[in-house]
């Protein structure tokens, strides 16, 4: 039970972050289908940098800033050039998905993976003073990576950023009535611009976690659709940080349970993985759909009339 | 028609064409590379008999989500299920052939499309009802209806359909009485070698018939007419007495179709089975294609070639090269799609660099 528990909270790591980084860019009215593209830039970024500087925290502060980077391709592409927010996503997608392997390939003669990061430079589980020491939830909770802890934690910090600050009130406003927002004086392309860089900055902790804490290098297409996933999550949590990381957590444990029945001798070959597989896909069409409560998004998302 | 209609539907397509060109270059030397790989993949693609029948057999499903995509895109909708749409599409192949086995080729062929246009038309169709009667945002929809009809088929290809004499994930082999004829070998009763031992087959030419009937469809009859009419304005449709919401259905369907059509080109046309993860993302590169040929039935076919011939020099560049892998396909693609999707901008940058210039 405590394994599974386990595996659930290190599964939801890289979810919890890119949907947090996805909070900040769907709220304030873009799209953001390329949060997988963050995510796969960050972990190889990460990856590298680690290797070289033998560092993990040095690879952690590159794969932010080149996640934020990646994520200032799309404020460009949707601010500046007007493109539309879902065509310029799958551009950055497929961008991300090409650039690695080949960067890989460039500097490790290898397209499948980066080199393999030893376990003394990668990051260690911490038990944080106090708060590891609360009885029961304590040792499972905070004696983890240190991203790991993190990503609990910093679900509560966007929620108060996002609804108790008077920068994250002009978060909202500018992704449900940016037309409001100038009148205010305040530019949403400003806004914009900021909020997807911090965005970018976030979810790259997942891509970092990936690469230099989960697995100890980066591998091809080592995303494996949690970008989306973590979308998913956000659309389930109807676009609050609190319920998004409810539901980052569930995924995570539908996760962790497939891949303790597959390598279950009981179940091995004849439990087909795929029905738990399709659960929060499934789940989320459901709310999405208005049979559990119904999700509406942001107002103005999807219009090109910015600035 | 706007005014720059010229510009955007050619000049600014054109622009981002070049500028990929001169970005492979670049990325090529950047790599270490000689960048005259580039030339000699270029030629492969479209001057040698082998090359060429591989660059048409990619352009087959880009022709056919392409239109997919585009058909969505005519009613204001936004389909990027399409990846989705031809996994169902290529089941609805396997499960024809199971179900039967021992029918004649003029039979089975027939039905064997028609199953995988249906499969792919029931899965755009949840989709349709979804937007049509709940509202729900079909882009989301579609992002989950992917990778539930993904890992759907997944599950098809690894238990029921799983052929068990192997250990690879993949389904039982059709009957060749659903085999459709690779070009080469219609060529050669012409008497003509062309396309030896490449996987082009019939299925292009279906896909070459969808476009134009596509294009009448949009243009030359009531049903595309009103197809266009809620795409261009929902509400002036809806109070001349249109249906938006059988049209929503009705465009999901037939988008979902025509997606489902790729599957015929992979199993009856080339594999002959079905493999667990078979596309190389075939569904999103439909969205460039759509972009680029600015919806238009026929331009799909153009650039969806194009597609298909990045998608072929890339896979000569990686065997050409040891420095540089078939990924560069997904950058080139990716830039080719960031400068059509924001061309009105670099439009205008041009147009105020010009400017200046004669200023001078």
């Amino acid at each position: 039970m405590f394994e599974l528990l386990d595996s659930t909270l290190r599964l939801a790591t890289p979810l919890i972050f890119a949907a947090m980084g996805g909070f900040f860019c769907e709220r304030v009215g873009i799209a953001t289908i390329c949060l997988e593209g963050v995510l796969l830039t960050s972990a190889w970024t990460a990856a590298t940098v680690t290797y070289y500087s033998h560092h993990c925290y040095l690879g952690l502060l590159a794969a932010v800033l080149v996640g934020a980077a990646t994520l200032s391709i799309q404020s460009f592409l949707t601010v500046k050039a007007k493109a539309d927010a879902i065509v310029s996503g799958v551009a950055v997608n497929l961008l991300a998905a090409g650039i690695t392997p080949m960067l890989s390939k460039f500097l490790f003669a290898s397209a499948t993976n980066t080199p393999a990061i030893p376990l003394a430079e990668r990051f260690q589980v911490v038990s944080l003073p106090l708060l590891s020491k609360i009885p029961f939830v304590g040792n499972l909770l905070f004696s983890q990576p240190l991203l790991v802890s993190f990503a609990l934690l910093l679900p509560f910090l966007i929620d108060y950023i996002a609804y108790r600050t008077g920068w994250g009130l002009r978060l909202l406003a500018c992704g449900d009535s940016p037309e409001a927002l100038k009148t205010a004086g305040v530019s949403p392309a400003k806004v914009r611009y900021l909020s997807l860089a911090l965005g970018g900055a976030i979810a790259s902790f997942g891509g970092a976690y990936l690469s230099t804490a989960h697995a100890s290098q980066f591998t091809r297409e080592m995303t494996a659709g949690r970008g989306f996933i973590a979308l998913t999550a956000l659309i389930f949590g109807k676009w609050r940080p609190l319920p998004a990381f409810v539901a980052c957590l569930f995924f995570g444990f539908t996760d962790a349970l497939q891949i303790q029945l597959q390598s279950s001798p009981l179940l091995g070959n004849t439990f087909p993985i795929q029905a738990l597989q399709i659960v929060p896909y499934l789940v989320t069409l459901f709310v999405l759909v208005g049979f559990i409560g119904g999700a509406k998004p942001p107002l103005s998302i999807g219009k090109v009339d910015f600035t | 028609m706007t005014p720059n209609s010229f510009k955007h539907n050619f000049v600014g397509p054109l622009m981002a064409v070049a500028i990929a060109v001169v970005m492979a270059v670049l990325i090529l030397m950047a790599l270490g590379e000689n960048p005259y790989i580039l030339w000699e993949a270029f030629t492969h693609t479209f001057f040698t008999s082998f090359g060429l029948g591989y660059t048409l057999f990619y352009t087959t499903p880009l022709i056919l989500t392409g239109l997919s995509v585009a058909l969505c895109f005519h009613a204001g909708l936004f389909n990027i299920g399409a990846e989705g749409q031809l996994y169902l599409g290529a089941a609805g192949v396997i499960a024809t052939s199971l179900l039967f086995p021992s029918l004649p080729s003029f039979l089975a062929i027939p039905l064997g499309i028609i199953f995988a246009m249906l499969a792919g038309a029931a899965w755009g169709a949840i989709a349709g009802v979804l937007k049509a009667k709940r509202g729900s945002h079909e882009v989301i929809v579609t992002i989950l209806l992917n990778f539930i009809g993904i890992t759907f088929v997944n599950y098809l290809i690894l238990y029921p359909f799983k052929n068990t004499e192997v250990q690879n994930p993949e389904t039982w082999p059709i009957g060749n009485n659903y085999f459709l004829i690779p070009l080469s070998q219609f060529f050669a009763h012409l008497g003509v070698d062309l396309f030896k031992t490449t996987p082009v087959n019939v299925t292009l030419f279906i896909s070459l018939l969808a476009a134009v009937v596509c294009y009448l469809f949009l243009f030359f009859t009531s049903w595309g007419y009103e197809i266009r009419a809620v795409g261009q304005n929902p509400k002036a449709a809806k109070v001349s007495g249109i249906s938006t919401m059988n049209i929503t259905i009705l465009v999901f369907m037939l988008s979902g179709a025509l997606a489902g059509l790729v599957g015929v080109n992979e199993v009856m046309g080339f594999q002959h089975k079905l493999i667990e993860g078979f596309s190389p993302q075939y569904g999103f590169t439909g969205i460039a294609v759509a972009l680029m040929a600015r919806n238009h039935p026929l331009g799909i076919i153009i650039t969806a070639f194009l597609f298909g011939a990045v998608h072929n020099s890339s896979r000569e560049i990686e065997f050409l090269s040891d420095k540089v892998t078939k990924e560069i396909a997904l950058v080139l693609e990716a830039i080719l799609i960031l400068f059509i999707a924001g061309q009105y901008y670099f439009l205008s940058l041009w147009d105020r660099f010009r400017k200046r210039d004669s200023h001078v």
